[in-house]
Order: C-alpha cells, then structure tokens, then sequence
C-alpha cells in the first residue's frame, strides 16, 4: 500500500465513513418501510373490503330499487292516478333534488393544483359560482356527483376536505372539481366566463367549460323537519 | 490529480454503489408516500356509497309501502296528494312556522369619511351567502331573508344598491329568520360564519347593525314552483 499518496488517505477514510454510514442508514430505513408496506397493505386490502362490500350492497339495492319503481309505475296505471299530478310531483321532486335529472347545459372543470395557485380553491369560491349559476336560470346544479338543493351547505372540515351535504368531494383523478349545470348553455357559459371563471383564471387556475348533455344525480340526503310546522290553514 | 488504475477503480465502484444506494433511498420514500394517497381517496367513496345505499334503502322501503296500500285497495289519488304534499315540503313551498333565530343586517347609519373604504359600512350579499351556507350546516329546517324563502334555485346576488333575491329586489336591513334548533343555528353561525366575526368587527367600528335574536315563533313564507325548461326527469330503469 506504499504508493497511496498521503494527502489521498482523508478524503478516503472520510468517504468510507460516510458510505458504512449510509449503507447502516439504508438497511434500517429498509426494514420500516417494509414493515410499513405490510400493514398498509393489510390497511387497504381491508378498506377495499368494506368498499367492494357496500358497492355490491349498492347494485343489490338499486336493482330492487329498478323493480320497484316499475311495479309502482305499473300499479298507478292500474288505479289510473291523474297523469297530471305525477306530472307535478315529478316537477316538485326536481325542484327538492330528489329526481335525477337529464338535459342541455355546461360541465365546468377546475383544477387548482398548479404551481401558480397559492391558496386552493375556497369553498366561498364553489358557493359564488353555484349562486352565479342560480343567477343564470341553472334548473339543476351539481358539485363531483353532489346534487346542489336549498339546504345544502358547503363547509371545509379539516384542512383541506370539502364537505358538500356532508359528504367529502375530493377526488384524485382528472379535475379535482366539476361542476355540472343543467339550463340555457348560452346564458350559463356566459355568466360563468365572466364572472367566476374570470377570476378563477386569475388566480392561475385551470378553468375548462364545456356544452353538454348532461345527467344530474338525485340528492340522497334527507329532509327532516322537527321543529318546523305548516301553518293550520294549509294543512288540509 | 494523478490517480492510478487501482485507485480508479475504487473510485468508480464506490460512485456506483453509492448512486445504487441513493436509488433505493428514493424508491422507498416514493412506496411510503404513494400508499397514503390511495387510501385517503377510498375513504371519500366509502362514505359516498355508503350514503346512497342508507337513502336507496329509505326509498325502497316507502315504494313498498306504497305498493302495499295500493294492493289494499287505498284510494290512488290521497295516495298521491300525500307525495305531493311531502315534496312540496321538502321544496320549500309550504309557509312553515317554528323556533329558531333571526337574523338582522343593516347598513350603517354613518358615512364614510376621508381615505376610509367606503365598502366597510355596507351590507354585502356575500355575507348573507355565507350566513345562509352556515345555517343549513347547523341544521335549518327553512330559511327565509326578507320574506323570501330559500330553495334550491334560490340566488343572492348583488345588483349594485340592492341586492337581489329569488329575482327580487332587497333593501337593507336584511332580516335572515330560520327555523331549526337554536343552539345548534348559532353555534354553527359562530363556527363558519367567517364573515359573521367581521361583521360584528364593523358594528364596532363603522357603526352597521349585526343582529341575533333566538325567537320561539319565526315564519318563513312559501316560495315558488318555477318552470323548467331544460331539465328533463330521467325515467327509471334506464
């Protein structure tokens, strides 16, 4: 080893011991993280459990919830109820959300995860543009498969989760909001590329809207009323 | 620097290893991140679906209530004026009475003086939509501001000097009455109400009216039924 140079013989040590420190450093990170593999693993493999489970319920529930229905329908024609007050009370059921409904209008994609958006879109912000929406006669409106009604309410909860009729609406893939709007295209867009989308843009966000056909999802909240009561004269 | 073939090597192989370790160190921090991610989005789904499956079931359960009535003979069309009754209330166009709070927001009666912003002493229509989005979190059965019920179509924009709801023109003061339990209604209003801790702010300093009373007997009228001329019903079954 007589020709190793002496100036040489620091740097080496120094490297051997940071690579002995790295080489001890990688083995215990390896160890952790395989061990927090398995148990995420076991975590998700019980969540998908539970998911497949309640999705397969869902199938169930809706397919008895197909064969109703017609049976329904099939047992008002029997009886033969006046077509036109199903008329209306299909009417109504638009109007309390608790109709799924179809029809021309505008599907509106924001993605505010963008290296020039400083703050994300605020939940005040979803609520200017579902209320520009009303102004521009939108009959149906609805927020990542969340139908818009009269008590619905948008708050955050936490940090960062957006909480529409209770329910998160988060979503990882495509646009992380989507707002869907069902009335006259023209005055929608409109409205919205003036007013909200505007801003939107300004704050660096990515706004995209788009005429569509659109099919709005029924409110699957419920309306309870405890301490409200109809007045004696239009009980009857 | 002269290095000569033995020390090259030895150079060499260390870079290796040390760029393989550094791969690895990244590979793992990557495994450890991406699993986070994927469970914070089922549990959103999770929810979701669970909800639909507790109201498909709800739904369920009253058709074959209804089915049952049918077979007994009910009369079809007291049947159907029930629905239609229960709809009208979920809609909001049936006047309703109850306890609750109410509301009050006024313009101050001062002006703005100098370099102070004028916007300070007025009412502003985002802050009834605040307090609006507030009360149905805490659990408002029926709202009304100014005499005109809240639903689902209902829009407080600003349109200059008044602000204009359900397409009519509002004046301050603006009087929010919803019914709902009490406590519940103001606690919300305190908690999202961001706008209702500045507000009281204004009242100090610009001299506005920011007003809560809890009242045993608020009324919110009944609003409309509008026409709908896009939106279809999507029939069952499809």
């Amino acid at each position: 080893m007589h020709r190793w140079k002496r100036t040489l013989a620091l740097p080496v040590t120094m490297v051997a011991i940071a690579l002995g420190f790295l080489i001890a450093l990688q083995a215990q990170t390896q160890k952790n993280v395989s061990a927090a593999e398995q148990i995420s693993a076991q975590r998700m493999s019980q969540m998908k459990a539970v998911l497949t489970n309640s999705q397969e319920q869902n199938a169930q529930l809706q397919e008895r919830h197909k064969e109703l229905s017609e049976r329904l329908d099939l047992a008002r024609k029997q009886v033969g109820t006046d077509p036109q007050l199903l008329v209306h009370l299909k009417q109504l059921k638009m109007l309390d959300g608790t109709q799924e409904v179809e029809g021309p209008g505008i599907l509106i994609s924001i993605d505010d995860r963008n290296k020039k958006v400083t703050f994300p879109l605020y939940t005040d912000e979803i609520l200017r543009m579902i209320n520009t929406l009303k102004l521009a006669g939108a009959e149906a409106i609805s927020i990542n498969g969340q139908r818009i009604v009269g008590s619905t309410a948008i708050v955050l909860s936490g940090s960062s989760t957006i909480l529409v009729n209770q329910v998160p609406i988060n979503r990882t893939e495509g646009s992380p909001y989507e707002l869907s709007a069902i009335g006259d295209q023209d005055t929608l867009l409109d409205y919205v590329s003036q007013l909200d989308g505007k801003t939107l843009k300004d704050r660096g966000m990515t706004v995209s809207i788009a005429r569509k056909t659109l099919r709005i999802p029924s409110y699957k909240g419920s309306y309870t009323f405890k301490e409200a009561k109809t007045l004696p004269a239009q009980g009857a | 620097m002269h290095l000569d073939k033995k020390e090259r090597s030895l150079l060499g192989f260390s870079a290796i290893l040390l760029g393989f370790l550094f791969v690895l160190l990244i590979k793992a921090q990557g495994a450890a991140g991406s699993q986070m991610t994927v469970q914070e989005t089922a549990i959103p789904s999770l929810i979701k679906t669970e909800q639909e499956n507790q109201q498909l079931s709800i739904e369920n359960s009253k058709i074959e209530q209804e089915l049952v009535k049918y077979h007994q003979g009910q009369s079809a069309s007291v049947l159907l004026n029930q629905q239609v009754k229960e709809a009208m209330m979920n809609a909001g166009l049936i006047e309703v009475t109850g306890p609750g709070v109410q509301i009050t927001l006024d313009d101050s009666t001062r002006v703005a003086t100098g370099e102070e912003d004028p916007n300070n002493y007025f009412i502003h229509e985002e802050y009834i939509r605040e307090i609006l989005n507030a009360l149905w979190n805490g659990g408002a059965e029926a709202i009304a501001v100014n005499g005109q019920r809240v639903t689902t179509l209902t829009e407080v924009f600003c349109g200059g000097s008044f602000i204009q709801i359900n397409g009519t023109r509002q004046m301050p003061p603006y009087v929010i009455g919803a019914i709902g339990d009490s406590h519940n209604l103001s606690a919300a209003l305190k908690f999202y109400g961001y706008s209702w801790d500045r507000l009281g702010e204004f009242q100090e300093q610009y001299g506005i009216t920011r007003k809560l009373e809890v009242l045993e007997d608020i009324k919110t009228p009944a609003g409309k039924l509008r026409n709908y001329h896009y939106a279809e019903p999507v029939k069952e079954g499809t």
